[in-house]
Parts: C-alpha cells; structure tokens; sequence
C-alpha cells in the first residue's frame, strides 16, 4: 500500500446532524467542504472532542456529499473524547483535520469485492461500498457484523446472494437501495443475521463461489483487531488479497510524531514501523496480521 | 516568513524570522505538516529535526502515546532512519529558504553523541541540538542528562566535533538545572533548549498494565508548563551573563504561554505538543505576540526576554 501525499485541510465544522442511536452509537454529520471534497474510502477525519484536550480523536469518514460539502462519521461511546463528541448540538462548531490516510485500492482483476465490517469498522465498509456501485463489472458483497445493535434498522435484502446460506437474510437498507447485496452477522440472535462471526460468513459464502468467482474475489475489512486477524487467516487459507483498515493511539495525524505505528512485516519478518495515520490506515493483511 | 522585524531574533549566531521553533519528535522530518493547507514552515524561525541516531532506529513497541490531564506521555523510542540516510535523502530535500533546520543529535553512548555530530558537521544543517535525555548504555541506563557530569561529557565531545551552533537540550529529570546548565556551558554549549519531558506512567485500570508499552514515557503538554517556567527562569540566571539564550519549551498551545517563557527568560519558543492541539497554533500565537507588543508598546521580542519582575519581598511569615 501506498502512503497518502495529499493535501490535509484543517476546518471549523458544523454539526448538521447528530443522530443518537441504540447502545450509544452516533452518526454525526459535519459541513467541512474540503474535507467532503477530497474524502476517499479509508480516509478519516481527526476530530477535536474538546478544545481542553491535548489529543483529537481518529474517526472513519462514513459518507460524504462533495456537492453539499458535508462527511459523516459513525461513533460509539468508549471513553471520555468519544462522551464529549456526543454532547454536541446541532449547529455546534468543532475543529476538523482531514482528510487524513491511505485509500483501498481495488485490484484490476477483482470481480468479487468482498467487505467486511465488524461494529465501529462499518463506516469505512460503507464508504467503499459506494464507490463501488453501479459498476457493472463488479458483484460486491458486504458482511457487516455486531455484537450490540446494528447503527441502522435491519430488513430483509431485496438483493439475492446465493452463495450465502439461505436463512440469512438481513441486509443493511442504505446498501440495498445502492444495489449492493449485504447480509449481517451476531451472535445475539438478531433476525435474519447469521449467527457467528463474519469471518465464518465470508467462508461459507467463499466455498460457494464458482471457481471461477473465487479467482476473484478480493477482501477488504475493518473492525477490532481480534476480527481483523481471523479474517487475514481465513485469506490465508485461501490465497486471498486483503486490505484491513487499523487503528491506533495518534496525535499529530500528519506523520509528524511516529506515535502512532505498527509492526510490519516482509516475507514474516518484522522489518518497519508504519505509521497508521499516513502509511495506513490501509495495509495489506499479509504484511501486518 | 514573518516579515515582522520585531520577531527577528538572533540565536546564537542563527538568524531566526521568529521566536517560534517547531519542536524535535513532533513535526517529522520538517514536511510533514506542511501537507496541512495554510500551514507553513516560513511561520517559524527554525524546526528542530526528529531525534537522530548513527544507525536506524525502529523504536519502541505500541502503544507509544497516551492522554493524560492536560498534556500526554510518549515512549517513541527514537525511531528514525540513522545519521547517513537524514544527511544524504533528507536534508537534501529540505528548503533552506524557508526556515532554519535544526538537528536533534541522540546516542546510546558519548561515542555515538560523537559520530552524529561529526556527520551533521558536514552537511547544510542550521545548527545541532543535543537530546541528552537518552539512556546511557554504559552506564546502568541513567539518562545522560539527569547527571551534570555525564551531560558536560556529551556536550565536550560534540563541541570537539563541529563549528555549529551547539544546543544543549535540558532534562527537567534532576536535582539542580542551573549546575547542569554550569558544566554544559563550560563544555561548549552555545545554547540550550529547556526543557524536554518529565517521565512519568499513564495506567489502565482494567489490564492493570501501564498504557504504554514502554511502561513509561515523557510527559509533554500544559502538564509541565509550570515545571518548564520554572526551569527557564532557572537556566537563565545561569545563561545571562555568557548572554547564552534559551529556546522555552513545555506546554506553549496559546500566545500568553510563549510569552511567558520570554519573560522569564527565553529567547526563542518552542511547540510541540501544542501542534496537536491545533496544528495551525503558530501563526495565532504570532499574532497574539504582535498585540501584545502593540498593547504594550515594547518595540520587539527581545525587550520581553527575561523581563520578569520578582517579588522581592518573598518572605514566609513566622
Ligand atoms: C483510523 C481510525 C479510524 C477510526 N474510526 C472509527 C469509527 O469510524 N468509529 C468509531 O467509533 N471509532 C473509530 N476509531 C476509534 C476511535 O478513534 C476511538 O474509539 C476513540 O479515539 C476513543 O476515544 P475516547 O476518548 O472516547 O476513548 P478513551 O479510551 O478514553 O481514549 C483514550 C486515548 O486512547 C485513544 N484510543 C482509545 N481507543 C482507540 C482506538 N480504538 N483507536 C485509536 N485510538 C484509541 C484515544 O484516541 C485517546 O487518545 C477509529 C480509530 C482510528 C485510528
Ligand atoms: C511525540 C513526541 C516525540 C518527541 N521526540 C523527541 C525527540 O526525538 N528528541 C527530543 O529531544 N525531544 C523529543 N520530544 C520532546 C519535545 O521536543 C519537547 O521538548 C517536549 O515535548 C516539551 O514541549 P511541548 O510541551 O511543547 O511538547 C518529543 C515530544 C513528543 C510529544
Ligand atoms: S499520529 Fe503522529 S505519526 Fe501518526
């Protein structure tokens, strides 16, 4: 993968929206039109929760509109920056630094995109999964798992997936009317959704495939790091190309304090430490899992 | 560049368009913020380069960083890619025109202290400053600059060396800065950099474990400004008659914070921290320093250079 050169913005935001949804989960979208212009998938936003706090807080640019200039993020609760972003309001101002990372790079040979999202790494699943539509050469497939309620309501899939076992069903509607087929995965016993992790999903699904569609297949994921390193083995197995999206503790965001890096390795020897924020937050699974 | 005259400053021989220093660890290799649009190097008088040892450096394990009340700690390491590839690929790429560029010499041993410098002696670099905060290897893992006598042997042997500016960066991590400052300039050192972080330990509740993975790390930020204050007023006692100027650094996010590390003795101000806080911090704090000298009516930074005015009458009643 490579690092990202582009050109950062620094803006004074304002909240448009904040949405609360179940188990503290937000959506909240900013008026920030440089970042909205020059957002791509895998791309994040470095949001000061508090102007009192030393460091700003990394978050996954979920959607944006470059035409009306806003980027939206999907949070959950998990500390005190998260608790402060929560508290704004609407029409409240708040600084904004991005767009920040590397992007996922769909390989030329792909025919089967598949993306994996695990919790609070949907949103980066779901800003790909919109530039993938309305390619007609391209049969994407997106599992989105959860272990607290899904940040959106759950319906049946008008969209078939036959490779998928017949009783899982959920889909997430916004990709549904993007004509991109999804089907969600618990182990909390949600209707429709397959009750396992989405690693196991995406196996049954891949041992489907035709021989031919397997050749195609390239995975993209994001999610905590147990799910990340499940899945990276799963490709393993099967000599898949995949891409993860990581976290980790950042200050600067720019490449500028090495603070926030990542073993990585070459040909399974530790030979770098990347920096998540420029050198990533896109890697290839290979070099890091 | 800050065509303001009142901000020209002259440090040791280098000429600084401003007092502002961009801090060593925090900005990279010098152009790594400059990708943020409306940020630029010419807004400071020099950026002090990321700590630079004779080989490369992968550094410490994660996590690195941890937030703490009103600052943060950082284990990093010293990652960085060795003296020969910052010389031959980095510097090369640099524009000089811009600002001054500052080393940030480090070493596990005098003899590593040594061969840096020599290597910065020969290429473009502004001027060198001496991380004497590292580990000392050889003797038992003190850091060099918790000890006058270990921090005298580093500065003697870089002095040797080169012809450059010469900074000596002060740990705040001992007993008595100013004897520190004492054998450093007997030593050779043009000027110093106080200070650097204050160690400390940021601790998770659930794992039971220290955050970061080096268990401890510099403490930087607001935190320490006092701490920092209190140093500079300190080293400048010791400074003023070599007229040996300071860079003030520790905690500085807002105009008040640099301005009061200038009165209490500082010439120049440094920003680290105060970066991620708001990586466009400096040209504000450059216009906050310019009302400031039109509400005061002083003619130039320099007039507020160890300007403080003590109390005398600092007794405690009996
Ligand atoms: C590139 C990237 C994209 C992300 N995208 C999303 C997203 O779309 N939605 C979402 O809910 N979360 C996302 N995260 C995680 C999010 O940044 C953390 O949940 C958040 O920083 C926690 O802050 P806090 O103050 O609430 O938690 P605390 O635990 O109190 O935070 C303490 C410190 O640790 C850091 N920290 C704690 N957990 C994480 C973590 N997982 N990743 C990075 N830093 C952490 C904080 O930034 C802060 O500096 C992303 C992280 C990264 C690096
Ligand atoms: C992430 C980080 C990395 C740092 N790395 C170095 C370093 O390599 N060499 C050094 O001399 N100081 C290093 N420092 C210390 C800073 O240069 C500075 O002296 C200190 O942080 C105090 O200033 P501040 O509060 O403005 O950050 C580092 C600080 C931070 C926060
Ligand atoms: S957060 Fe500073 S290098 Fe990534």
């Amino acid at each position: 993968m490579e690092s990202e050169q582009n050109p950062i913005f620094e803006e004074c935001a304002r909240v448009t929206h904040h949405d609360a949804l179940a188990a503290q989960q937000f959506v909240l979208r900013l008026s920030a039109p440089e970042c909205a212009r020059h957002a791509k998938a895998g791309n994040f936003l470095h949001l000061q929760c508090d102007p009192q706090r030393a460091l700003r807080r990394p978050f996954s640019i979920m959607r944006c509109d470059p035409a009306a200039g806003w980027v939206e993020v999907l949070y959950k609760i998990v500390g005190q920056g998260s608790a402060e972003l929560a508290a704004r309001k609407s029409g409240d101002m708040l600084q904004c630094l991005g767009p920040v990372g590397n992007t996922f790079r769909v390989h030329e040979n792909t025919t089967h995109p598949l993306l994996l999202g695990g919790g609070v790494g949907i949103p980066p699943m779901i800003f790909l999964a919109e530039t993938l539509r309305g390619n007609p050469g391209l049969h994407p497939l997106a599992i989105l798992g959860s272990e607290i309620p899904f940040p959106f309501p759950t319906r049946p899939s008008k969209i078939l997936a036959p490779d998928v076992p017949k009783e899982v069903i959920a889909a997430m509607p916004l990709l549904d009317d993007w004509g991109i087929a999804s089907r969600l995965t618990s182990l909390q016993g949600y209707p429709g959704c397959f009750h396992g992790y989405v690693h196991e999903l995406a196996e049954r699904w891949f041992l489907n495939l035709d021989h031919a569609a397997q050749k195609g297949v390239q995975v993209f994921a994001c999610g905590p790091n147990r799910m990340l390193e499940a899945v990276s083995e799963f490709c393993r197995r099967h000599a898949l190309p995949c891409q993860v999206c990581l976290e980790e503790y950042m200050a600067c965001a720019v490449g500028g304090c090495a603070g926030c890096v990542v073993p990585y390795r070459e040909n399974n020897r530790m030979v770098a430490m990347k920096r998540v924020c420029v050198d990533g937050p896109v890697f290839n699974a290979a070099s890091i899992f | 560049m800050s065509d303001d005259h009142r901000f020209k400053v002259e440090f040791c021989g280098l000429q600084l368009s401003s007092p502002l220093v961009l801090l060593s660890g925090c900005v990279g290799f010098g152009e790594e913020y400059t990708r943020i649009q409306g940020f630029s190097n010419r807004d400071v008088g020099a950026i002090c380069l990321k700590g630079t040892t004779l080989e490369p450096r992968l550094g410490n394990a994660p996590h690195r960083l941890a937030e703490t009340t009103d600052g943060m700690l950082n284990a990093i390491g010293l990652q960085n890619p060795g003296v020969e590839a910052v010389v031959q690929e980095i510097l090369p790429s640099l524009d000089f025109s811009q600002t001054r560029f500052i080393a940030n010499v480090s070493g596990s041993t005098v003899e590593e202290y040594r061969e840096v410098t020599r290597r910065f002696d020969d290429s473009p670099i502004d001027a060198i400053e001496i991380n004497i905060s590292c580990p000392n290897v050889k003797e038992g893992g003190v850091a060099f600059g918790n000890d006058p006598e270990m921090s005298a042997r580093v500065v003697e042997a870089c002095r040797a060396v080169t012809q450059k500016p010469l900074i000596t960066k002060l740990s705040p991590n001992q007993t008595d800065i100013r004897h520190n400052a004492k054998r450093c300039i007997e030593a050779g050192s043009d000027a110093f950099a106080v200070i650097n972080t204050v160690m400390g330990m940021a601790i998770d509740v659930e794992t039971r474990q220290p955050v970061l993975h080096n268990n401890q790390g510099g403490l930087s930020g607001p935190a320490i400004k006092p701490i920092a204050l209190l140093k500079v007023h300190e080293v400048y006692q010791v400074c003023k008659p070599h007229k040996i100027p300071i860079i003030g650094q520790g905690g500085i996010v807002h105009t008040n914070d640099a301005i009061e590390f200038l009165i209490a003795g500082a010439t120049a101000v440094g920003i680290g921290t105060g970066l991620f806080y708001d990586p466009l911090c400096c040209q504000k704090i450059t216009r906050g320093m310019a009302e400031y000298l039109d509400n005061t009516g002083l003619s130039h930074v320099n007039a507020v250079t160890g300007s403080l005015e003590m109390h005398t009458d600092a007794t405690e009643y009996t």
